[in-house]
């Protein structure tokens, strides 16, 4: 079965706007066959050990460099360095505000969405400030639309965005209430 | 003079948290949404900052809204709800322990309750959380499988089951693939019996002899 022979409340299931439990019992084997094809596609995290061995190796060698005594360093006397840490402390008194440090390494993603009539994808979410226009999917011959993206550890909520306007959950991911009457769907990495 | 600097002071400690908060929240909402909502989201971030919660909750979910053409008065209806997860959440995992929880683990909680998690179930798994595991990553971790459609309790039940049986944070970290690997592998297996089958294989591995919780390096 080519992708476009799906039934029409098949297409809406993969569209993410029907759940299974909605199609009629003659379809769900067809429903659930559809997705199964779209789970099939690699969502895992990709994670690149060259890099991470480039980085160490660099690490390394600025470790092992010759060291100058501290204030060779700074060629500075310590007494003018009194100012610069009054200066800093009023600085982190002006900045302080909570924030969370992400501390692990981005996290290379696919998203993929069956959308055959569909004339433009895009992607909408929580790591590009909700910007329909941040970050436009590619379309396949087979009317699948993918993009991949490097994202920081955390969780992420996103939809896709067809032809500008019609926002659609991930119909291969978890969703949640998004507070608004829709789904979010949520990515965990 | 002596009076000036202190007063001079006491004006760079007290008052620019707030102002740089302010900038913070105006920058980065950018007129992306209408004047109405940005100075409510200014409101509500205000009070959450004093009270040690996150803000970039309330700023992204005012950017969505706006994003997806949600009436403004909708809009608001979600920032508050929003805001009072945030609070709720705060309250559930300070229940869990002394001290004031950080920022990450109280967004985590406000998502867990918007999954379908109870304020006990937060609680009882911040409880479950300690070092080496992360409370804002057990409480993704088990809001996900809510979202997946485990229902919270078995959800709750497996995370904790694993954390009691000494997996590892990866092996936590990696329930929700799982699951969804026991459902695209079994015939008509769903989230909850997939969920419930690794909790009781979990639960196995904490009852077999000389098993206890992970040491604090274990990765």
């Amino acid at each position: 079965m080519s992708a476009k022979d799906f039934h029409p409340q098949v297409k809406q299931l993969l569209d993410g706007e029907l759940t299974v439990a909605d199609l009629p019992p003659e379809l769900r084997a067809e429903g659930e066959a559809a997705l199964r094809i779209l789970a099939a596609v690699d969502r895992e995290p990709v994670t690149f050990p060259a890099l991470e061995t480039r980085v160490m190796a660099q690490l390394r060698r600025r470790a092992q460099a010759p060291r100058p005594g501290f204030w060779g360093r700074l060629r500075l006397r310590p007494w003018t360095l009194v100012p610069a840490f009054a200066a800093g402390a009023a600085l982190a008194l002006l900045l302080f505000r909570p924030i969370t440090t992400p501390t692990a390494s981005p996290v290379t993603v696919r998203f993929v969405l069956f959308a055959p009539d569909a004339h433009q994808v895009s992607l909408a979410g929580t790591f590009n400030q909700w910007d329909p226009a941040a970050t436009p999917l590619v379309r396949t011959g087979t009317g699948v639309w993918s993009a991949t993206l490097m994202l920081p550890a955390g969780q992420h909520q996103y939809a896709f965005v067809v032809d500008g306007a019609r926002w659609v959950a991930d119909p291969g991911a978890p969703a949640v209430d998004d507070g608004f009457g829709r789904r979010n769907s949520v990515l965990s990495l | 003079m002596k009076f000036f600097g202190g007063a001079l002071l006491l004006a760079i400690v007290a008052a620019p948290p707030t102002l740089a908060a302010q900038q913070d929240v105006s920058t980065r909402l950018g007129g992306r949404v209408p004047p109405a909502i940005a100075a409510l989201v200014q409101q509500l971030a205000n009070s959450a900052a004093a009270h040690g919660l996150p803000v970039d909750p309330l700023i992204q979910k005012a950017i969505e809204g706006s994003a997806k053409g949600v009436p403004a008065d909708r809009v608001a209806i979600a920032l508050r709800a929003l805001a009072g997860q945030l609070d709720a959440a705060a309250t559930d995992l300070r229940e869990a322990g002394p001290g004031q929880p950080d920022t990450d683990a109280i967004a985590a909680g406000a998502f867990a309750l918007n999954a379908g998690l109870s304020n006990r179930q937060v609680t009882t798994l911040a409880t479950a959380s300690r070092p080496p595991y992360s409370v804002a990553a057990t409480l993704r971790v088990t809001s996900t499988l809510a979202a997946m459609g485990v229902p919270a309790a078995n959800a709750v039940d497996l995370v904790t089951q694993v954390i009691a049986s000494g997996g590892a944070t990866t092996e936590v970290l990696g329930l929700p693939a799982q699951v969804m690997a026991g459902v695209s592998q079994g015939h008509g297996v769903t989230p909850a019996q997939a969920a419930a089958g690794l909790a009781r294989a979990a639960a196995a591995r904490a009852a077999a002899p000389g098993q206890s919780r992970p040491h604090p390096g274990k990765p």
